[in-house]
């Protein structure tokens, strides 16, 4: 065995890593009519300064600016409560997206914002005071701001707290040190879940994952480093956010606002959405191959250069297309694919989004069908006698007329069919998924299908033999009308064409009777169940007969015995004999008992009182009996 | 050839009832019984067939098993055998043919269904 070249190992290690360049693409991305509802959630009416908060900022994230803005900033600076950060933090932020819309605080409060930065408030007070004081053009302390968050992220250590950690400081000055906070985004990026490697998301819920990823850009765009993501997670992420498409609530709408503007406008990872515009298929009446390539806010990329850089026929793996850009016209990038040929069929389109650095997920795989029209050439009808001593007579039919005689088939001629499938406009002959010949008895209802099939050189044959095929036909003569059924996934124009009327008689007609469709669901005639039988038995008389024949010899033992001179008269009336005698009979009765009534176990508890009894009585009387023979012999 | 098997019969059952006592004659009635008694129901069960087999074999193998224990107690209490049967008395072997038998009952009862 040859060593392996390195230069081998070289090659199949970026021939993997090229496979593992198959990234991930978007499999849940907002449509426009998502964006528009997303867009009309946030446009409803304020209750409170918090909605309008939502409202106006997540507006303003999806670039759109609210309804109103003269309303709307009267309504918060009436709603403003100067004494609470929360308050302030909401009008704050709410009127600087509102342009000419300025909040006017006093020292007081410019102080008590101040004050909230501090060790002892929560992570949220923080983040709301910083904010607040950023978004009213007030200078802010960013080291002290740096070191009360460091303090907090110790203490406070869950998801939703770090990220508005991360959010602070990217309201701070470039100067201060916020590596430290930096470094909370890979962390937190470790704490997402991965489902099945599609989805990527905190187990806190959709909310904390959006306001995550919006705070992970906001400060990675502040600070100007690359975020540790790694772009399959950024699609996963995509994928968690947008998968749903109508929000429980205001700020969950907001959060998926947030990361939407962050996705679609960060300085590292901008992910590409390509979707086909409709079902992806090309035809003759529809040449064009139109795609969306858009970012996740749904709008086109219009500097992208969008490029086929293969495309593959599905069945014969021969490339068609290769390193062929796509038009852009009216934000869809279009692409005459029918201008290549291609013949009907699937087709593997590999696409590649570029011109920017920032693309994630820019090569994508899609599947587009060209479809087309079937025209069905030389249909030709004719009965062929079977020993063809008479010559077939051929009739030619054109679609879609039918044929105007009736072709007579008995059980001596067989009825054949022959026609050519084309595709209607390059002449290319085509087979077809469904090709079925269809006889259809008008007056009983009964149809046969049968099978049309090709042979070597694309002809489509059928053939009926009339004696062989009676069964199906359940040797129903009369007329039959033939109908001819094409069908396919790339065919535009299935096909069901009345061809002629045949007339076929089968030998051994029975009575003809409607047929009833073989229903299958009425109820069967039901199943008696049979019990065993029990086994025959001889007749009473001849078993009493054998009984009292098998008890005689009893009585012929009686009178042996008898004449013998069998007697009792040494019977000693002692107690021990006397309960032997008892016992005994009392076993042999137990015995009766156990045959009608007991079980074992009964029984040998009942046999082990008696029997104990009876053996001591019987020992001492035999006992008895021995001392008086062995006295008797030995005297 | 008749008349020599006949003579033998005769003769053997003369020296049959000259010479064996009162006792062994009492239990070779008993052993007669049994035998008739078992032979009966195998003629049953030959003429009208087994069924049910399980009483037939549990009434069979009690006589058999009856037959067998007359027999043993007929050879233990003989007197002519004495010599062999030095540390069995009469009585013991009585005892043992009545606890043999309680058990093969027991059996039979049990099997008979």
């Amino acid at each position: 065995m040859r060593k392996a070249h390195p230069q081998c190992l070289v090659s199949l290690l970026v021939f993997v890593l090229a496979l593992e360049a198959q990234a991930l693409t978007p499999s849940h991305y907002l449509v426009a009519s998502d964006v528009d509802r997303l867009q009309a959630v946030l446009s409803q009416p304020f209750t409170d300064l918090k909605s309008a908060y939502f409202s106006v900022v997540g507006l303003s994230k999806l670039g759109v600016s609210v309804a109103d803005s003269n309303d709307a900033c009267s309504f918060i600076k009436a709603n403003v409560d100067s004494s609470s950060i929360e308050a302030l933090f909401y009008a704050a932020e709410a009127s600087q997206a509102i342009s000419s819309c300025e909040i006017h605080v006093s020292n007081e409060t410019r102080d008590s914002l101040h004050a909230a930065v501090s060790e002892d408030s929560t992570v949220s007070q923080i983040h709301q005071a910083v904010s607040a004081l950023s978004s009213l053009g007030l200078p802010l302390a960013s080291q002290e701001v740096v070191s009360a968050l460091k303090a907090r992220i110790s203490k406070e250590d869950n998801v939703v707290a770090i990220t508005l950690a991360l959010q602070t400081a990217s309201r701070l000055s470039q100067q201060a040190e916020l590596g430290e906070i930096l470094e909370e985004i890979e962390d937190l990026a470790a704490r997402l879940d991965d489902l099945g490697g599609v989805y990527l998301q905190f187990e806190e819920g959709l909310e904390a994952t959006a306001l995550f990823v919006s705070a992970a850009y906001a400060l990675s765009d502040h600070v100007d480093m690359e975020p540790p993501l790694k772009e399959d997670q950024v699609i996963q992420l995509v994928n968690s956010i947008f998968s749903k498409k109508s929000w429980d609530s205001l700020s969950e709408a907001f959060s998926v606002a947030s990361a939407a503007a962050a996705l679609s406008n960060n300085r590292f990872h901008k992910p590409v959405v390509v979707s086909a515009v409709g079902p992806a298929t090309v035809s003759h009446s529809h040449p064009l191959l139109q795609l969306h390539v858009t970012d996740v806010l749904c709008q086109p990329l219009s500097s992208a250069n969008v490029l086929v850089e293969s495309a593959t026929s599905v069945a014969s793996k021969a490339a068609i297309l290769s390193q062929t850009p796509f038009t852009l016209r009216d934000g869809i990038f279009e692409l005459n694919f029918m201008a290549s040929k291609p013949a009907s069929g699937y087709y593997q389109f590999s696409v590649a989004v570029t011109g920017d650095s920032r693309l994630v997920a820019n090569h994508v795989e899609l599947k587009v069908k060209v479809s087309t029209k079937v025209a069905i050439n030389n249909m030709d009808l004719s009965v062929v006698d079977k020993d063809q001593s008479i010559g077939t007579k051929t009739t030619r039919v054109e679609y879609p007329n039918k044929g105007k005689a009736s072709f007579i088939a008995d059980s001596h001629q067989n009825f054949a069919m022959t026609f050519q499938l084309v595709d209607e406009t390059t002449g290319v002959e085509l087979t077809p998924h469904q090709t079925f010949v269809r006889l259809h008895n008008q007056k009983t209802g009964q149809e046969v299908v049968f099978v049309a099939e090709p042979d070597s050189k694309n002809l489509y044959k059928f053939e009926l033999d009339t004696a062989e095929r009676k069964t199906e036909f359940d040797s129903i003569s009369g007329t039959y009308a033939l109908y001819l059924m094409v069908g396919d996934a790339t065919l535009e124009n299935p096909v069901l064409w009345n061809v002629a009327d045949v007339v076929l008689k089968f030998p051994d007609e029975e009575a003809p009777s409607t047929v009833q469709s073989k229903n299958l669901y009425v109820p069967k005639p039901e199943i008696q169940h049979l019990f065993r039988e029990p086994e025959k038995r001889p007749p009473t008389v001849l078993s009493n007969t054998f009984t009292a024949l098998v008890l005689s010899p009893f009585l012929l033992l009686l009178i042996l015995w008898f004449k013998l001179g069998a007697n009792i008269s040494n019977f000693s009336f002692s107690p021990s004999s006397v309960l032997f005698h008892v016992g005994h009979a009392a076993m042999l009765g137990l015995m009766y008992v156990y045959w009608t009534h007991l079980n074992m176990f009964q029984t040998l508890k009942y046999l082990a009182i008696i029997g104990s009894l009876t053996f001591l009585a019987g020992n001492r009387m035999l006992a008895q009996k021995a001392v008086k023979r062995y006295s008797l012999h030995h005297l | 050839m008749s008349s020599s098997v006949i003579s033998v019969i005769s003769r053997f059952l003369e020296e049959y009832n000259s010479s064996t006592s009162t006792k062994l004659k009492v239990v070779d009635a008993y052993l007669l019984y049994i035998l008739l008694t078992g032979a009966l129901q195998f003629l049953y069960c030959l003429l009208v067939g087994t069924f049910p087999f399980n009483s037939f074999l549990s009434g069979f193998i009690s006589c058999v098993g009856s037959f067998i224990l007359a027999v043993c107690l007929r050879i233990q209490i003989n007197p002519q055998n004495k010599a062999e049967f030095l540390s069995t008395s009469p009585e013991r072997a009585f005892a043992d043919f009545l606890f043999a038998h309680t058990v093969l009952h027991l059996v039979a009862i049990n099997f008979v269904g």
